[in-house]
């Protein structure tokens, strides 16, 4: 019954090459912002292969693994995130990164308005 | 020039800025000086100025990490984020380039931090734009670095006052002395603002930019969102005995209610936001809770989810309560108010799938809630309150949950009864017929989402607050009428938004007919003060006599 926590349009395309493609929702409140993309580029960068994102269709494709350039993409909530692997585990990057995200990126923080 | 703008900075004493921390603190200007790196010297070659910057980058690695070992977990996560930036080679690489185009190591770092700095401000979102804050204060801290100067740090006890204050300087500084922080820019959704008022120093952001010396003696009255420059004696007394009035120490009657200058009674509930508040609160002091909000209490996902999470906590409420009624209203999420996954918004509007329609919409979350709420009927007087109704079928279909929850409890021969189920009237199509929804046990005003859709004025949108804040005489005039239909049905009828929470608004609230006001615990001092001074038609008793 929670399986709308992030919508994931595009089944995993991959090949024996070691390259993966996904599309997925960014349902987290505040977006990618600064706790999340710690913790999104901590788990790219413990990969061998590229990680690269492109946000909402831009044809732009950042390092997944740079927090600066992941800030400077404000993702928000409800932006569209591809990600593509290439390399050594690109399917085991992609699957981590793609359940990273469907968990909120694990904040455990509270959410709504503080008043 | 300069004598015109010492004139002018006499001249203005009080500044208006928005509350980002409460409190009220006294104390002698910092004035922030903003770093500029036009004055550097470029270096040797563009080689030896790229080593200087790695080395100045590695540095502030180094003190940041120091940082973090003396810092609570709050603290360091925000620590951990500047880290992960400096760590990332991208950062030094956009720096590298203006150091070969002939920029010095100061300079190319500065110009590029602040072309990345300048395209975070342009963030449509305050939360994303709040980070800039952060990527200033990396910045500061590697251009203090490169120029052997440290991070400036400021006498304990002052106020702070700067276009912004990075979270390393508020962390690196002790507080323990007193003071504030004044910001021009700022905001309230800023790192900095959630560590001032988790350490509760005074804070007031968005002042805009104003002329004052630096050792001058300032008022940050953050309560009231005011900074006074100079302040006199009787000013700062009249601040704090605001602060001291809005303590627990008002000897009120023991049942929540008190008398209108002419003897009309009048009840006072708490709003409660999060369990653990309840420990801070005299429940003698109040006539129950009149609002204990749901959303707050489920910190994810999984505890929304979580039955017996929701249980405990009506139960705790209950018990707090004793023989007082406790209104607890359904989660309320959708609009500015998400849990992860649950009422995302699509659109920015606050009218699309929130409240009931949210909870409608997934009766499965809404029917562990009222197995929750039913099983804790047993524990005291609860009622139940629907978020956002705006037709009678809606009020329906959530009874109907009730009370088939209600029949397969019992069938597993558990203990419980039907609660009273009222309504939110806070939807203005709602609030013009109340007469329609004879099945509301109750009805409780919810007056900011009923002054937003009165005056299409969006209540998080600063640029039309003051549409918002107009828009009270009109929500006024719709609670009389409200209040008539529901007189008229015989239900009982309260106000639970934040104007029963300011006293400027009481008067015309009791001129309204209100007889019930939920309000914030550390307001009750003020409310009861107000009410206290007043006929229960809303005029002051000093101007009757």
């Amino acid at each position: 019954m929670m399986d709308n926590r992030s919508r994931q349009q595009a089944p995993a395309a991959g090949d024996a090459q070691g390259y993966c493609q996904i599309e997925i929702e960014v349902t987290h409140g505040f977006g990618l912002h600064a706790r999340p993309s710690v913790t999104f580029t901590r788990l790219a960068k413990s990969f061998p292969c590229t990680v690269e994102i492109e946000v909402n269709g831009s044809h732009v494709w950042l390092n997944g693994k740079s927090i600066v350039k992941i800030m400077g993409a404000r993702i928000r909530r409800g932006s569209i995130l591809k990600i593509r692997t290439r390399g050594l585990r690109a399917a085991e990057a992609i699957h981590a990164l793609q359940a990273l995200v469907e968990r909120d990126f694990d904040e455990e923080k509270k959410h709504g308005r503080s008043a | 020039m300069k004598k015109r703008s010492m004139a002018e900075a006499l001249e203005i004493r009080e500044i208006q800025g928005v509350c980002a921390s409460p409190g009220v603190a006294v104390g002698i200007v910092h004035l922030a000086v903003e770093a500029a790196a036009d004055a550097l010297p470029p270096g040797d070659s563009p080689a030896a100025d790229r080593e200087k910057l790695r080395q100045a980058v590695a540095a502030a690695i180094a003190e940041l990490k120091a940082l973090v070992g003396r810092s609570d977990e709050e603290s360091a996560g925000i620590l951990d984020f500047q880290i992960e930036m400096l760590l990332d080679p991208v950062l030094v690489e956009m720096a590298e380039e203006r150091i070969l185009a002939g920029d010095g190591a100061a300079l190319g770092w500065v110009a590029a931090l602040d072309h990345y700095i300048a395209g975070i401000e342009e963030a449509p979102d305050e939360q994303l734009r709040a980070r800039a804050a952060d990527v200033v204060d990396i910045r500061n801290r590697v251009l203090g670095a490169l120029t052997g100067r440290a991070p400036e740090d400021f006498a304990p006890g002052s106020v702070f006052v700067g276009k912004d204050l990075q979270p390393s300087l508020f962390l690196a500084h002790d507080w323990t002395a007193g003071g504030g922080i004044v910001l021009f820019d700022g905001s309230a959704a800023s790192h900095v603002a959630m560590l001032a008022r988790s350490r509760s120093v005074p804070m007031i952001v968005a002042t805009g930019r104003f002329e004052i010396a630096d050792g001058a003696r300032l008022l940050v009255d953050a309560n009231e969102g005011r900074v006074v420059i100079a302040p006199e004696d009787a000013r700062i007394r009249e601040a704090k005995s605001r602060m001291a009035e809005a303590g627990p120490a008002a000897p009120p009657r023991a049942d929540g209610t008190i008398e209108t200058a002419d003897g009309v009674a009048i009840r006072l509930s708490a709003i409660v936001n999060d369990p653990l508040e309840l420990e801070s609160i005299d429940p003698s002091l109040f006539a129950g809770i009149g609002l204990m909000r749901t959303e707050f209490l489920m910190t994810s996902p999984a505890d929304a989810f979580n039955e017996e999470r929701h249980y405990e906590i009506y139960r705790q409420a209950l018990r707090w309560a004793g023989d007082a009624p406790v209104i607890v209203r359904m989660l309320d999420l959708g609009g500015d108010k998400t849990l992860p996954g649950l009422g995302a918004r699509k659109s920015e509007s606050f009218m699309g799938l929130r409240g009931i329609r949210l909870l409608l919409a997934r009766p499965e979350l809404a029917r562990l809630q009222a197995r929750a709420l039913l099983r804790a009927t047993v524990h005291g007087k609860l009622g139940v309150l629907l978020p956002m109704v705006t037709v009678p079928d809606e009020l329906d279909a959530m009874r109907t949950i009730f009370e088939e929850e209600l029949a397969a409890l019992v069938r597993r021969g558990a203990q419980t009864r039907m609660p009273e189920i009222g309504m939110m009237v806070e939807v203005p199509a709602a609030a013009l017929m109340l007469d329609r929804f004879s099945r509301s046990a109750f009805f409780s005003f919810g007056t900011n989402d009923l002054a937003q859709y009165l005056a299409a004025a969006a209540r998080d949108d600063r640029s039309v607050a003051e549409l918002y804040d107009a828009a009270a005489p009109a929500v006024c005039r719709l609670i009389a009428e409200g209040v008539a239909l529901a007189d008229a049905m015989k239900r009982p009828v309260g106000i639970c938004g934040e104007m029963a929470s300011e006293p400027r608004h009481i008067p015309a609230l009791l001129a309204a007919g209100l007889r019930h006001f939920s309000v914030a615990p550390n307001r009750l001092a003020d409310i009861r003060s107000a009410i206290g001074g007043l006929c229960s038609d809303g005029l002051a008793a000093a101007e009757k006599s």
